[in-house]
């Protein structure tokens, strides 16, 4: 059984409808990325897989299990982590309370446990371990943008949801991150991920599904969508140029 | 306001953004003037006591009040806590000035008005610079002051017995005493006042006051003087709210400093909310109902009060745009945005300056430190005209810092800037958009419940802009900049239903609407994939062709080697290396510090 699923599930804001029947499938364990358009719905198809959105219709499945009528805050207890396009970080808090509270619908953790795994993301994120006792707000924007994918990676899920982690990255930070990534999915979370970044999002991925207005156009090996004329033309800036 | 973070948390609802309609439609504006009719001559006709024509009379004051809240709570999101304050400096001025110094009513009346929009435009130029819950204390406690002046400098203000046997005056030989005619002149008086309210967010200045609204910093760096507009805002609502109590003190024939204290003050407050505080409609409707239900719940002889609390608590918790806000949703629902006829739109002139080879920018040793924090430490750097410049460098390396003190939003610690020559190191950001500074920011700054198009027409009206300041020409700058940018077919959207990478495109155009010489522009093509990325590269090259110079932070190598003529590199706030792109692309401490190993390969 695929860890999740979505069956033509239409979601709309207002009266302009996002999502027009996506049906797609992660399996446990693997790196599957979203590309398209600014607009095709790539976001929201996130959302609605963690409850920020709802759906008006089709199925969500994890585990087998619906997750359409589930609360935002069930469904991260559930495993399903969302690190969200934007840096919605807590301005007020510091850089590590701000990192432990990803942890917070985990249950008890101890003490020491917590310290190692803030740890552990500090050396994912060197900046952010200078950075330790600055308040959120007090950071650059990129710094921002690594202590939210931070947050998320704390709260150790099945499913990360990953929305345009690399935004504002420095390119060195975002090779760190993506090899990150990678060494996440050795952890066994599974991570379905936006990006704008296709080729760098391809060069990690083991599937990936185009997204075009609402609706699924091309699924693929990256290779195979690497070698699509379509996909290349409309998102990898067209030439044969190399990630 | 500290409300970055809850900009894209708006609700959703409606596609049209609601004050986008713009030829509004005959019909309605006949529905409006004939319900309006009928409500003056209802009392006229209908045998109604004595009693319910004063309570109706209390509401019309009231609502005039009320309308003022509107205008600098529901336009310029500015809280006032002290409307009952200026409602009794009219009041006051009409109660004493007609009874105690025997002055004519309308001079009386004049006085109020005046008395209330200076005390309003004092108030506001000392304490608006302060925002949120500052503001609201400096008004309460403004409240309270009035309070204790009026009850106990009795002397003057008869303390607190009040001023009774108030008259009420006569108009053209007409004797207003009548309290059918005065409720009528009343009403007459509030149609007026709705009518301004109405059409006030539709001009430059109140299209100013939803911009500070909506985002005072992107409002000040696109041209607002935001102080000035929070005053105006400020002193129009303090002017309707003393025309209110003018009236008030005349209908009811005697005044005490309990109608006019912080109660009141709530009172006002909770009205505008209740019944929708962006439109004028909405505050009407809420001072109707604020008034009307009390009198409605009396059959409940011992809990009316409680009932009546409980009534408008669960409005305010189910219907948080007011009542206005839930008849209108199903009719913003139903709106399409209007179609845009893109051929008739005029291709984008930018009328840059004939070239001159002085450099457009130049930072001498420029310093900003936060506390212990050197964020730029020391930047000195020279733009030169015509140009793309990048600025790039490590997360935290003071990229973003550099160019808020360009634009003015922070004030250099140490050293100069100067623009075009002049030094602008102590201009503020207004200012430095009205010499032809445009920018945009890294984290979207919109007016996330304006339409697109509104939003660049702000754009369009920022100080020197060299079009006339006519709405009509604002419109067509703003579609005309919204074309270059190929966002033209959404003009009529709200802005905040329009994906990330749109709303990056739609910020460019609010730039490019005011005629800028120098743009800056944070991570353009952050939330932009691949195909987007190069579009956006095209986009600037034309930007460079026109004579525009431009000043950009930007991560994405590809894009910068596609347009920039000259790189910046910053490390911990300090220069590391500067040069074409090849070169500083090369430079082994900016591979170290910023590109990594995999060879970024410069051509």
């Amino acid at each position: 059984m695929a860890l999740l699923e979505l069956r033509d599930v239409h979601s709309a804001y207002g009266n302009v409808e996002a999502l027009k029947g996506i049906s797609l499938h992660v399996e446990e364990g693997e790196i599957v990325t979203l590309l398209g358009a600014n607009g095709a719905g790539k976001s929201t198809t996130l959302r609605s897989i963690s409850g920020l959105t709802g759906v008006t219709s089709g199925d969500i499945l994890l585990d087998g299990e619906p997750l359409t009528r589930v609360p935002a805050e069930r469904i991260v207890r559930l495993g399903v982590a969302h690190v969200p396009e934007g840096r919605r970080i807590f301005p007020g808090l510091t850089v590590r309370e701000n990192i432990m509270i990803g942890a917070s619908g985990r249950g008890r953790v101890s003490r020491r446990q917590l310290d190692a795994e803030v740890d552990e993301m500090y050396g994912i994120f060197p900046d952010l371990k200078r950075l330790s006792g600055a308040l959120g707000w007090s950071l650059s924007g990129g710094q921002q943008q690594m202590l939210a994918v931070a947050r998320g990676l704390m709260s150790r899920p099945r499913l990360l949801l990953l929305d345009e982690p690399s935004l504002g990255l420095a390119p060195i930070i975002v090779q760190q991150l993506f090899a990150t990534i990678k060494s996440i999915r050795e952890r066994g979370t599974t991570v379905l991920l936006v990006e704008q970044n296709a080729n760098m999002a391809l060069s990690v991925a083991d599937r990936g599904y185009v997204l075009v207005t609402g609706r699924l156009t091309v699924e693929g090996t990256p290779s195979e969508l690497l070698d699509n004329e379509e996909v290349r033309a409309a998102y990898l800036g067209g030439g044969k140029q190399a990630a | 306001m500290n409300k970055t973070y809850a900009v894209d948390a708006a609700p959703l609802n409606g596609q049209a953004a609601p004050h986008a309609a713009r030829r509004r439609p005959v019909l309605r504006v006949a529905f409006f003037v004939a319900l309006g009719l009928l409500v003056a001559v209802l009392p006229l006709v209908l045998p109604l006591s004595s009693y319910v024509l004063n309570i109706l009379m209390q509401a019309a004051t009231y609502a005039v009040a009320v309308l003022g809240m509107t205008v600098v709570l529901g336009y310029a999101g500015q809280i006032n806590l002290a409307q009952a304050t200026f409602f009794g400096l009219g009041a006051y001025a009409v109660g004493l000035g007609t009874v105690v110094a025997g002055m004519n009513f309308w001079l009386a009346l004049a006085v109020g008005i005046g008395l209330a929009a200076a005390a309003g435009c004092v108030l506001g130029m000392t304490t608006l610079r302060l925002g949120g819950h500052y503001l609201a204390m400096i008004t309460i406690s403004f409240q309270q002051i009035f309070d204790l002046v009026m009850v106990n400098w009795a002397e003057v203000t008869q303390g607190p017995d009040g001023v009774a046997g108030i008259e009420r005056p006569s108009l053209f030989g007409w004797q207003l005493t009548d309290d059918r005619a005065y409720l009528l002149m009343c009403l007459a008086v509030l149609y007026a006042g709705i009518f301004f309210v109405w059409w006030l967010p539709q001009t430059r200045t109140g299209r100013a006051m939803r911009a500070v609204r909506e985002n005072e910093l992107a409002a000040s760096v696109t041209g607002v003087n935001t102080l000035r507009t929070k005053v105006i805002a400020f002193t129009l609502s303090s002017a309707l709210a003393g025309l209110g109590g003018a009236l008030y003190a005349a209908g009811f024939a005697y005044i005490s400093p309990d109608n006019f204290n912080f109660a009141r003050s709530i009172e006002f407050l909770t009205m505008t909310l209740l019944g929708g505080s962006q439109s004028a409609f909405g505050g009407v409707l809420g001072t109707g109902l604020l008034i009307l239900l009390p009198e409605w719940l009396r059959f409940l002889k011992d809990i009316y009060l409680a009932v009546y609390g409980l009534a408008v608590i669960l409005i305010m918790v189910f219907m948080p745009a007011g009542i206005w806000g839930l008849l209108r949703a199903p009719f913003e629902r139903r709106r399409k945005p209007a179609p845009v006829d893109l051929d008739a739109i005029a291709p984008l002139d930018f009328g840059v300056r004939a070239a001159n080879p002085e450099p457009i920018l130049r930072l001498e040793a420029v310093q900003k430190h936060f506390g212990g924090v050197k964020a730029v430490d020391g930047i000195s750097l020279e733009v030169a005209r015509g140009t793309v410049h990048a600025l790039i460098g490590p997360n935290g390396s003071g990229k973003t810092t550099t160019l808020n003190v360009l634009s003015g939003i922070y004030r250099a610690t140490g050293g100069r800037v100067l623009f075009n020559g002049n030094d602008i190191t102590q201009h503020a950001p207004h200012e430095r958009a009205g010499m032809g500074i445009g920018r945009t920011f890294q984290n979207i700054r919109l007016f996330p419940a304006m339409s697109v198009l509104e939003n660049v027409m702000v754009g369009a009206q920022r100080p020197n802009n060299p079009i006339s300041g006519h709405r009509e020409a604002l419109r067509e700058r703003a579609l005309s900049a919204l074309k270059f940018v190929g966002m033209a077919d959404r003009a009529e959207f709200l802005v905040k239903n329009l994906p990330y990478g749109h709303q990056r495109l739609v910020e460019i155009a609010r730039a490019l609407a005011g005629h800028p010489e120098f743009l800056l522009l944070d991570e353009p093509a952050a939330g932009l994939n691949q195909t987007e990325k190069k579009e956006l590269g095209e986009l600037l090259k034309r930007l460079r062709g026109h004579g525009l110079t431009i000043f950009l932070i930007e991560h994405d190598i590809a894009l910068i080697e596609q347009v920039s003529d000259r790189i910046t590199v910053l490390n911990f706030g300090k220069k590391i290396a500067e040069g074409a792109p090849a070169e500083a692309l090369r430079h082994p401490d900016v591979i170290a510090a910023y590109l990594g190993e995999p060879a970024h390969g410069a051509a």
